[in-house]
């Protein structure tokens, strides 16, 4: 599903933020990532969701080199991962409702088709009351349960989410956590970038920790 | 890709006008005037021409010394005479004393006085349209004919209107020229300023693998519709302006004497929507171009 080979990655001229990383996450696993803050592993998911090109090395999803793959083909690559970024970026016009639509729309579903699912995702991470209020009235916590919902609401095969959990209580996170996991069942690949011991604790998944840009095998898979 | 509405609900809808809608607003009205006051002079040059190019005055003037009478008479008939046996000269009828009177009283009143003055005797000719006539052949006839005659082609009137039709045209397209330049850059800046403002919405549709196409044009209807509003209402506005002009000449004010009517006619006022026309396709092609050349700039 995705394999990197020696990626390396500078911001400008600054110094090399990963160095020499390489992986594979198998399609339907389910993996966390960890690291101090700083350790690079926005940078890392930036590389995945196709946010940016690596300074060198090779990224492959879904089996196409990113490298020799046309840039016309990105969108229909980019419309199968679901991203939460850290920082959300929600549309701040659209209502809860339609920021969660947004990739059903983009992939030219009918607000008919999807009008039940999206209702049904927003009640599932508690916010079924607040479905047509803008992001500016939402709480921290509320605004990163949409940015979630619409990350998952297009059953993405890959699933990139960058501290997901990080504004919640641990009752929602856990919740969140089970989201993850329920699609993770139904086949979606899995990448999740976590301070929160608890969460990777109560798992058993892969841990994959960057330390001065290099990647450190944690854990595979527990039995 | 589903296109349709959803391209719409992605971006804000804007409540009232933006300040931006405000200077295309008073752009379009700046460049519907020019271009309404470059129709006018190009009508009003066209008229003078018309008017007076294919027309000949004799003027058979009073002698001095003599009272004006029997004399008069005779070499009016005489140079009429001459007119009519000329090829080329399709009518020829002298002005009645009224007429002439007419002419000169707005100059020197009505007084009962005026009509013992001695005034030119005047014939109006005109001239077969094309016809060629030889005007110093004609003269010599005449003055051989009626001494007193003196032969107005108006050349060097129509010469003089014509260098003043031409320049007020030109100018009136000069300043035409500048003022869809400058319209056309307000909206191409216009646009280019809004989309700045959405650049998060640009990266992050992107981002979530909306193509190019559909996002450029998301923003190419947006800016079309917004334009084509705000230079609309300047364009009617320009048109009522011509229409209110036009109305008050109508009603009997008279513009200035000898300048040309300021009012535009009914079948000229479309040519206005050619304004509204040009900045919504400027709009929308400064928006298709800037986005799309944004969008090669992210990955
Ligand atoms: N756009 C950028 N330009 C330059 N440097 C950057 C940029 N983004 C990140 N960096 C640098 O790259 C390094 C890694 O940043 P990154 O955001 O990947 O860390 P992180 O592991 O996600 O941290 P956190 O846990 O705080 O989110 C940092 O030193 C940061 O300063
Ligand atoms: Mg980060």
């Amino acid at each position: 599903m995705v394999r990197f080979e020696n990626v390396g990655m500078r911001y400008g001229a600054g110094p090399e933020v990963l160095r020499d990383v390489t992986f594979v996450l198998e399609a339907g696993s389910f993996t966390f990532l960890t690291g101090l803050s700083g350790a690079g592993k926005t940078t890392l998911l930036r590389l995945i969701d196709m946010m940016q090109p690596p300074s060198r090395g090779l990224v492959t999803l879904f089996s196409r080199d990113l490298s020799v793959t046309k840039r016309s083909e990105f969108p229909a690559l980019r419309r199968r991962i679901g991203v939460v970024f850290q920082d959300f970026r929600l549309l701040p016009h659209l209502s809860a409702f339609d920021n969660v639509a947004l990739p059903l729309r983009l992939a030219g579903r009918r607000e008919n088709e999807y009008e039940q699912d999206v209702e049904e995702l927003l009640s599932w991470v508690g916010l079924g009351d607040r479905m047509r209020a803008k992001p500016a009235t939402l709480s921290g916590g509320e605004q990163q349960r949409i940015a979630i919902a619409r990350a998952v609401v297009a059953r993405p095969d890959l699933l990139i989410a960058d501290e997901p959990t990080g504004n919640v209580d641990a009752e929602i996170g856990q919740r969140l956590i089970r989201l993850f996991a329920e699609l993770n069942r139904l086949g979606t690949t899995v990448l999740i970038a976590t301070h929160d011991r608890a969460l990777i604790e109560g798992m058993r998944a892969r841990e994959m920790r960057l330390v001065d840009g290099r990647l450190v095998e944690m854990r595979t898979q527990r039995p | 890709m589903n296109l349709g509405r959803n391209a719409n609900a992605i971006l804000p809808r804007e409540k009232g006008a933006a300040p931006l809608d405000i200077v295309i607003a008073i752009m379009a009205f700046l460049a519907a005037l020019a271009l309404g006051a470059s129709l006018i002079a190009e009508r009003t040059a066209l008229g003078w021409r018309a008017g007076l190019s294919d027309r000949l005055t004799v003027q058979i003037v009073p002698p001095a010394q003599d009272a004006p009478g029997a004399g008069l008479d005779r070499e009016t008939d005489a140079a009429l005479a001459v007119l009519r046996a000329t090829p080329g000269i399709a009518h020829a009828a002298p002005l009645s004393q009224d007429q002439t009177l007419a002419l000169v009283q707005p100059w020197i009143g009505s007084d009962a006085l005026v009509a013992e003055l001695p005034l030119p005797r005047l014939i109006d000719a005109t001239i077969t349209p094309g016809a060629q006539v030889d005007l110093a052949a004609l003269t010599h006839e005449l003055k051989k004919a009626a001494p007193d005659s003196l032969v107005d082609d108006h050349a060097r009137w129509i010469s003089r209107l014509k260098a003043l039709a031409e320049a007020i045209t030109w100018s009136a397209y000069g300043i035409l020229l500048l003022i869809a330049i400058a319209t056309a850059a307000t909206v191409a800046f216009a646009t280019r300023a809004g989309l700045e403002a959405y650049h998060e919405i640009v990266a992050l549709l992107h981002q979530m693998g909306a193509q190019s196409r559909f996002i450029a044009r998301a923003f190419e209807r947006h800016y079309f519709v917004s334009t084509l509003g705000a230079s609309l209402v300047g364009a009617a506005l320009a048109a009522l302006f011509f229409a209110s002009v036009g109305g008050l000449e109508f009603a009997g004010v008279e513009a200035v004497p000898f300048l040309p009517p300021l009012g535009l006619r009914l079948a000229e006022m479309p040519w206005l929507l050619l304004v509204p026309a040009v900045s919504g396709i400027i709009a929308l092609a400064t928006a298709r171009i800037s986005v799309l050349a944004a969008l090669r700039q992210i990955y």
